[in-house]
């Protein structure tokens, strides 16, 4: 079958530095040649050509790790999701993590305008040595009369194989037209965030000084945060801004590339 | 009569140390008596309780009625991973280990060699299902019992930590029927794709609970 966006490339350590290759990409995906922020690991940027996705668009997008590569990857800007009306825009991503490799991906929020119909299925395989750090933002878009909360529904879904065995499984399914504002469900806020770190790297220790980080994150944000099956962290955000949820992210990610790795914070922003 | 054994509140699942989250909104006083608590209660049974246990327990009789034991251990997996918040999900091993351990004391079935299928987690929906196809009770009934216990269960703790008055509690359960018959009519509707919907104010409250510092409930 046909995507509207295929893109596939692999990181490979070579001489103690992370380098691209065999990249692949055709229809509305692009990737930046990859921008060194860091002098050994490479930041990649996903790019739509096109400016938003529309009904019927399938996407997918496959990024390997070879053993011991270290890739950031992001997005250029927001995936915009315009009305659909025949056929839900479906995007899939898959993540293969090698021994020891390490990725940090942190894409733009998701807006979806009204009517908009949107599926996104992101799998991670990914070995016990390896680290994967993944912050998601979902915000309610909004329509001309400035109603937020106008898409007709966005399933979520995340799937992390470790070894094997499908070990953490988020399932995130919004459908304004039922209600999902109140009590349990979004508690009166608006935007979503959800940041998952996988790592051999999260001891107790660290996450006892996680527990001090988190005293410091911003008031505005009703947050909680617990641990998966295996090594890692989840955090889940509801705030009313975007800016608030990044903030967030971005002192975790600062939080687990010092601790963890004991290098510098990235700063992605773009703009 | 078995249902209504499976069904008991005095049935040893343990079900009664946990709120789920419950606690935490009760702790930080949004639910403070019987109108936030019914309000909280019909979104979870809309939401948690449509999509995770009611439709764990439908899958699973589905399951054994295609005689495909392994869909079901492939459920429970899936039951496991997604439960983000750690003690809700250790809560719900516990209860599903329990009703296990006791289910196979009283009843002789095959499935019960495959302890090791179970890889040190069990969803208590899916012990319920068992039990209830083997004793050839309904697949509505066995959802709607399903849910029934567990709505019971919390208005049992939300009349302990809340507190609420016993008859509260009971009016409550009659005004409650309603929601769970719709409930069990949209898990009819749904597959193996709505598995899991998570409901993200419930998952910060069960997150939260684990830093709570007072506690009735392990969860």
């Amino acid at each position: 079958m046909s995507w509207s966006g295929l893109l596939r490339c692999t990181a490979v350590k070579k001489n103690g530095r992370t380098v691209i290759s065999d990249c692949y990409y055709e229809g509305a995906l692009k990737l930046t040649r990859p921008i060194y922020l860091h002098p050994s690991q490479p930041t990649i940027y996903l790019i739509h050509v096109g400016g938003g996705y529309v009904d019927g668009d399938r996407y997918k997008t496959e990024i390997m790790l070879q053993e011991g590569a270290h890739l950031i990857a992001t997005t250029q800007s927001a995936t915009k999701i315009y009305k659909t009306v025949n056929t839900p825009v479906q995007q899939y991503t898959s993540f293969y993590l090698d021994d020891q490799s390490v990725l940090e991906f942190f894409p733009d929020p998701v807006i979806a305008y009204e009517k908009a119909q949107f599926y996104q299925e992101t799998t991670v395989y990914m070995k016990e040595s390896s680290t994967f750090i993944y912050g998601d933002i979902i915000t309610p878009g909004w329509s001309e009369s400035g109603e937020l909360f106008r898409y007709d529904w966005i399933r979520s879904k995340l799937k992390i194989y470790y070894e094997g065995n499908l070990m953490l499984f988020d399932h995130l399914y919004l459908e304004p037209g039922k209600g999902i504002t109140g009590i349990l469900q979004m508690e009166g806020y608006t935007h979503l965030g959800s940041l998952f770190v996988i790592s051999p790297f999260i001891t107790k220790d660290i996450l006892q000084k996680f527990e001090w980080l988190a005293t410091r994150f911003p008031v505005s944000a009703h947050l909680g945060w617990s641990i998966p099956m295996i090594p890692g962290l989840i955090v889940r955000v509801l705030a009313h801004e975007t800016h608030v949820i990044e903030t967030i992210f971005q002192m975790i990610h600062q939080f687990i590339r010092e601790e963890c790795f004991q290098e510098e914070p990235i700063f992605l922003r773009k703009y | 009569m078995p249902l209504l054994q499976l069904c008991d509140s005095n049935f040893p699942s343990g079900a009664f140390s946990h709120s789920f989250g419950f606690e935490t909104y009760i702790f930080n006083e949004k639910i403070n008596n019987v109108e936030t608590f019914r309000d909280a209660l019909s979104v979870y049974i809309q939401t948690q309780l449509t999509y995770t246990d009611g439709l764990a327990c439908r899958l699973t009789y589905d399951f054994l009625e295609k005689k495909s034991k392994e869909d079901v251990w492939r459920l429970n997996e899936m039951l496991a991973a997604l439960c983000l918040a750690k003690e809700t999900r250790e809560g719900t091993r516990m209860i599903g280990e329990r009703m296990w351990k006791i289910c196979k004391a009283i009843y002789p079935l095959d499935i019960w060699n495959d302890d090791e299928k179970k890889q040190g987690y069990m969803h208590p929906a899916l012990v319920f299902a068992i039990v209830c196809y083997h004793l050839e009770i309904l697949k509505e009934t066995t959802v709607l019992s399903y849910l029934y216990t567990s709505v019971q269960a919390l208005v049992q703790n939300a009349i302990r930590a809340i507190p609420l008055g016993q008859t509260d509690g009971q009016r409550l359960l009659v005004s409650i029927r309603p929601h769970l018959i719709k409930a069990v009519q949209k898990i009819d509707t749904l597959t193996e794709e709505d598995l899991g919907a998570a409901v993200p104010g419930l998952e910060i409250a069960q997150m939260q609970h684990e830093q709570l510092s007072v506690r009735l409930f392990m969860s």
